[in-house]
């Protein structure tokens, strides 16, 4: 079935194959929801498990990621309102005073290739940018990242900065030094130990809203 | 006598990839973000783009940096004793402390906490009472401020060692601090510069940059006469592309664009260069320093850096990815060290460093002390001659005879390596003997290690001074106080 190619091609990390596909199968007249639901995110999700697996590896990953990106780029206009929004709105950054962004990144591609609209603000964001970017965007979820130690307090201060809204957005947070309990102790609602756990935590997130 | 030596890069590699470095500085260059630094560069013959303070380098002019780059730094401990040469003459490393952990894994009980200010004196008290470590580094210090964490790091080790401490700044507005506390330990900005008690770390931002405060680093440290470490920490798939022979060419062209930047100051000042290699785990994209391709990237820059540029190199020569003290964590630093130390890297660090150098072990420590003695050991070779060789013993010997009671064993008997924690007793001895595993061996150790007097404190009046340095940091980097 030409969904299952599409699917396929999505697992096969082939970007140009995919968009061709799924050009091809708008052109049938197959259902855009079919083809969103059954081949594009079906694909994702799926790699997000086989790489939680130990299955695929990182570059994988991405790879994959990029050619669902690419076969929704195709779908976009063809979606109705309602199918066109994105499952949430996600604000990323590495907190002030870091220059790291491969984790930020990964996290980032692989929620855009959940259908997350994604707001990456870069490295070295002050809690300012980060509050300013989640109202601007109306967030779901504000994600930080940090790699450096140094900036963990960084972290906790853009935490707080950001709780001082209320209703604000969820806050997830990330990164090789930080861990549950930190997580949990700077009041965050969530850590992502790796790029699909980030996924599944925001969707959770967004569910629970 | 001939040294052992291994090599991953023969020598028409070698130039293969020194032209390649040279190329990369001339025609891609490196971001330096540093307006005084760029301008003396660019006075000297760099090329420098005032927009993007992208910086390149003609080869000649790297060929005349390299040149005149002292192939020697000299390193002290307290008091201008303890001289450290790089490299040392008698060949050889010299064995750095882990720097910079946040994690202490406590030498009693085995369990994790942040290092406290407490730690990081007992980590400088250890290191001072171990044979083989020539100098210390900081861990992060929790329960202090965290603008100015770095200087009460250093305080801990100033005040707990006579070896010579390694400066690892966490911020730009911190490093002429710490160089303030290194000039008060010393007993004045001279008595530093004349016998650098301390040497500081300078990071490239991989790939193809370099930070304001790293230059800040450069050229503070030239004002304090103060060794730099240049250092290039390459993250394999990551920052560097994934083959290690190109994450040894990011790293060493990210060195020498430091190198160019410290030979432009007044004065000069002396770099040693610091390729750190990691590997991004492709299953993960968790960054390791003790993957066999990490191993082999380091071996491999060590090379790079000595025999095609003539440095000073210093490389990560013992870690582990493991989170504990365990037997992987032994295996990963045996394998590194003696390769690192093979490939004839003049500095191993990372001695007592854990999980991918964000933790540090007391106890790991003292394991790491005793791998160093015997890879030094490894390292002198193998004397050949007519001794050596035995020849009128071998020829005067018959079938059924020994060597146990020959003059020339006699001689010799007291050559070989004495292991301080490694047991060479038999099981029965060994359980006799009740004093259990390595751990438990090195664990005892350190405890009485630990528990000897500390050094003399230093004089009072360095240690006002000192306190007021930091007092000062946590006052105007914090605002506490």
């Amino acid at each position: 079935m030409a969904l299952d190619d599409i699917y396929d091609s999505i697992l096969g990390f082939d970007a140009e194959r995919t968009s061709e596909l799924v050009r091809a199968e708008l052109a049938a007249g197959t259902e855009v929801r079919a083809i969103l639901d059954e081949a594009l995110i079906a694909a994702m999700d799926e790699v997000g498990a086989q790489f939680s697996e130990g299955v695929l590896f990182v570059p994988e990953m991405l790879m994959a990621a990029m050619a669902m990106k690419a076969g929704l780029e195709i779908l976009r206009p063809h979606l109705s309102e309602s199918e066109a929004k994105p499952a949430g709105v996600v604000v990323i950054g590495t907190v002030k005073g870091d220059m790291h962004d491969i984790g930020k990144s990964l996290v980032g591609m692989m929620l855009e290739g959940s259908g997350f609209q994604v707001i990456d603000l870069g490295i070295d964001v002050p809690a300012e940018r980060f509050l300013a970017a989640a109202e601007e965007h109306q967030a779901d979820i504000v994600g930080l990242s940090a790699l450096l130690t140094t900036t963990m307090p960084a972290m906790q201060a853009t935490v707080a900065r950001l709780r001082e809204r209320n209703a604000g957005p969820r806050i997830i947070v990330g990164g090789a030094p930080v861990n549950r309990d930190f997580a949990q102790r700077i009041g965050a609602d969530g850590y992502g130990e790796d790029a699909p756990g980030a996924v599944a935590l925001a969707r959770r997130l967004v569910a629970d809203r | 006598m001939h040294a052992p030596e291994v090599s991953f890069l023969p020598p028409d590699k070698i130039t293969v990839m020194r032209g390649r470095v040279l190329d990369l500085l001339e025609k891609r260059g490196v971001q330096m973000e540093h307006p005084e630094v760029t301008r003396r560069l660019a006075e000297a013959g760099a090329t420098v783009d005032g927009e993007t303070s992208n910086v390149r380098f003609p080869a000649s002019f790297m060929e005349e940096v390299l040149a005149r780059a002292p192939k020697r730094v000299e390193l002290f401990g307290r008091d201008g004793a303890r001289r450290l040469e790089v490299p040392r003459p008698e060949g050889g490393f010299l064995l750095r402390t882990g720097t910079g952990a946040h994690g202490y894994v406590d030498p009693e009980t085995g369990s994790y906490r942040k290092a406290t200010a407490a730690d990081a004196a007992a980590w400088a008290r250890l290191a001072d009472g171990l044979d083989e470590v020539d100098f210390c580094a900081f861990p992060f210090v929790d329960g202090v401020p965290v603008p100015s964490a770095d200087l009460h790091g250093l305080m801990a080790i100033l005040s707990n060692t006579r070896k010579h401490a390694w400066i690892q700044p966490y911020t730009a507005e911190s490093v002429e601090y710490l160089l303030n506390l290194a000039a008060a330990a010393a007993g004045g900005e001279q008595a530093l510069r004349d016998a650098p008690r301390v040497s500081v770390i300078a990071t490239a931002l991989t790939p193809f940059s370099v930070k304001f405060m790293d230059l800040e680093v450069i050229r503070l440290a030239a004002r304090f006469g103060v060794p730099v470490h240049a250092c290039s920490l390459p993250s394999a798939a990551g920052t560097a592309p994934i083959t290690m022979p190109a994450t040894v060419l990011m790293a060493a062209t990210e060195i020498l664009a430091m190198l160019a930047a410290a030979q432009v100051m007044e004065p000069a000042v002396p770099v040693i260069a610091t390729p750190l290699v990691f590997a991004l785990d492709m299953r993960t994209g968790r960054g390791l320093q003790s993957s066999v391709e990490a191993m082999q990237g380091a071996a491999a820059a060590v090379q790079l850096m000595k025999q095609g540029f003539g440095l000073p190199t210093h490389t990560y020569g013992s870690g582990t990815d493991s989170p504990v003290p365990d037997g992987q964590s032994m295996a990963e630093r045996a394998l590194l060290g003696l390769l690192t130390g093979l490939a004839r890297a003049d500095i191993l660090g990372g001695a007592g460093q854990l999980e991918v150098a964000t933790a540090i072990s007391p106890v790991q420590l003292c394991i790491d002390d005793e791998l160093a003695a015997m890879i030094r050991r490894l390292l002198r070779g193998l004397e050949v001659d007519d001794d050596t060789l035995a020849w009128d013993e071998l020829s005067a010997a018959a079938p059924g005879g020994h060597f146990l009671a020959a003059q020339h064993t006699l001689r010799h008997c007291r050559e070989g390596f004495l292991p301080k924690l490694f047991t060479r007793l038999p099981r029965d001895a060994w359980e006799a003997k009740g004093e259990g595993d390595l751990a438990a061996r090195a664990r005892e150790r350190c405890g009485a290690l630990l528990s000897e007097p500390a050094p003399e404190p230093l004089p009072e009046d360095a240690r006002r001074e000192m306190a007021a340095v930091v007092a000062a940091a946590d006052r105007r980097l914090a605002g506490t106080g």
